[in-house]
């Protein structure tokens, strides 16, 4: 019976780091807790490896060797023979259908044998991974349709008279209210489909991806890629030190909650959602039950950010790119969300600018939205290792106790290296052989393409795991009231004055010619 | 399942209140105010300098 009801705790534990659901919360064994540690640092490292696993074989293409090229792209469309082709003109003669199913292919193999590292069920994962990407890239291809994507100076050529000028991206948010719908009124679906429904995993896939995109941004525009960094730096200042305390306090001081409820909380609304309540819990050594709640609520709460904040920004701040990136960073909490936020954006305002003659680089504002979330993770063991201190050695003293400064290289986020290894290895590329930089260029492109695929299957997959009523039932709208307060009252307001204050005036370069 | 716990444990929270302790007032104090402090730094130093 105790072993069953551990195993209870574990799956709450491993559903808190991927698949997040409400369960009832139970105490686990050391080994127990020993075992979900190693497979949460799994899963960074596995994203890294298949990161880099792509990042490598887009580089090929510099010694004359098109590896990807074959991999399946969507254009925007009005003929839907047309929509899907290879990426690359060596693969020109190969039908598109084939291509579509050899990109499905590449990807269920290397993330079969990622899973299966992580002792996933892997029938069960190729099954709902084929379900997950049937349906991610179904709605691509309708993000696709050129009354959708089109942006202005395209309609001539597609020969269409209007559009809704929200680029083929547009299909992420058709993703994601696939994925609600399938959450929400499809039980039975999101639990079959369960063993694939893993956004975490696959935005660190992508994150580590994009590192080698940016690094070709950062190449063309050196002074601006260093200015951005600098402020992306500044930008943590505001998530720990501005965020947390006020946060801490309001949940203290005016819900009444018990520090074993307010600092997770305040991590999770102030930092970076989920990983920031899990490493907080396990800092002052909350029950499993508090940081899986938080998450819960913190999933649910970046799905409505990631619906609204874009286009508020487009709205708002379209003048304003970077600014609207560094809020998008700031404000949406969970890596996934952050990042798919700064994607949407990125698109909307490109297009919102171009409509009115200033066609803006793509990526810079996505780029900020990532280097702004990169470095609030970086600080997470740091900020976890502050808390555990003042814990153990100021609030509930425990005779002989220590913490060890390891602790923070434990809840370092390691998907993290893998980004700054693919920045930095195309960074010197390019500064060692400038006369390389397009074959770096093509080879990025290549890579960014499944980067794509990635942000596409974690919109899905965070629609299905948000499950609104499961929440309403759980009977947390104290929880919910706080984080509507402060989110909504409060970090989102000084998240978009501090992206003003660093980033305003700062503008993307433009497309040549 | 877990509403009886979690909700329950959330209602009693009001009435079994933990008053802050000094040692709380003064992280969110230091945290707060070194904050806005690095803040204003780094602010002036990004529009000087980069």
């Amino acid at each position: 019976m105790g072993e069953e009801l551990n195993t209870g705790l574990c799956l709450g534990y491993i559903m808190l780091t991927e698949r997040i659901t409400l369960i009832e919360p139970r105490a686990p064994s050391p080994s127990e807790v020993a075992k979900i540690v190693q497979t949460r640092l799994t899963e960074d490292w596995l994203a890294v490896c298949i990161g880099l696993f792509v990042f490598v074989l887009s580089l090929a293409l510099l010694f004359g060797i098109d590896l990807l090229g074959w991999a399946v792209t969507p254009s925007v469309w009005t003929a839907p023979s047309k929509a899907l082709a290879p990426a690359s003109k060596h693969y020109a003669s190969l039908p598109a259908l084939l291509s579509l199913i050899g990109t499905y292919v590449f990807l269920l193999i290397i993330l079969l044998v990622g899973v299966k590292a992580l002792r996933a069920d892997l029938k069960r994962f190729a099954l709902g991974f084929t379900a997950v990407f049937a349906v991610s890239y179904v709605c691509w291809f309708l993000g696709s349709w050129a009354y959708i994507a089109a942006t202005p100076d395209k309609r001539p050529a597609l020969k269409i008279p209007w559009s809704l000028n929200l680029t083929n991206e547009s299909g992420f948010i058709i993703a994601l209210l696939a994925g609600l719908i399938v959450g929400n009124f499809l039980p039975r679906v999101a639990r079959s489909l369960e063993e694939a429904i893993r956004p975490e995993l696959y935005i660190k896939t992508a994150i580590v991806i994009l590192g080698g995109f940016l690094g070709i941004a950062a190449l063309e525009q050196r002074q601006l890629a260093t200015a951005v960094i600098f402020r992306g730096v500044c930008a943590i200042i505001e998530a720990y030190l501005i965020y947390w305390p006020i946060v801490y306090f309001i949940s203290r001081r005016y819900f009444g909650f018990s520090r074993e409820w307010a600092a997770p909380l305040a991590s999770g609304i102030s930092i970076c959602g989920v990983s920031a309540a899990i490493a907080t819990g396990s800092a002052i050594r909350a029950r499993p039950v508090v940081p899986i709640m938080v998450s819960s609520l913190v999933v649910i709460f970046a799905v409505i950010e990631l619906m609204v904040l874009p286009f508020a920004a487009q709205h708002y701040l379209y003048s304003q790119p970077l600014v609207a990136g560094a809020w998008m960073g700031l404000a949406v909490k969970t890596d996934g969300a952050a990042v798919a936020s700064g994607a949407i954006t990125d698109s909307l305002i490109r297009a919102k600018a171009l409509a009115a003659g200033v066609a803006f680089q793509p990526g810079w504002i996505m780029g900020v939205s990532t280097t702004v979330k990169v470095f609030i993770d970086v600080f997470i063991g740091v900020w976890a290792f502050i808390l555990a201190w003042v814990w153990s050695a100021k609030i509930e003293r425990r005779p002989g106790e220590k913490v060890r400064a390891v602790e923070i290289w434990r809840r370092f986020p390691k998907f993290i290296l893998g980004y700054v290894a693919t920045f930095l290895i195309v960074l010197a590329i390019g500064l060692a052989a400038p006369s390389l930089i397009p074959k770096v260029k093509a080879s990025m492109a290549q890579a960014n393409l499944f980067r794509a695929i990635f942000f596409l299957m974690t919109f899905f997959a965070i629609g299905v795991m948000s499950n609104f009523r499961k929440l309403w039932q759980e009977g947390i709208a104290k929880l919910a009231a706080v984080y509507v307060l402060c989110l909504f009252g409060y970090i989102i307001w000084v998240g978009l004055l501090i992206s003003w204050l660093f980033f305003h005036g700062v503008l993307p370069p433009t497309v040549k010619g | 399942m877990i509403e009886p716990c979690v909700g329950e444990e959330l209602r009693r929270m009001e009435s079994k209140y933990e008053p802050l302790l000094p040692i709380e007032r003064k992280l969110i104090w230091y945290t707060f105010s070194t904050g806005v402090v690095l803040l204003v730094i780094f602010v002036l130093f990004s529009r000087m300098y980069t």
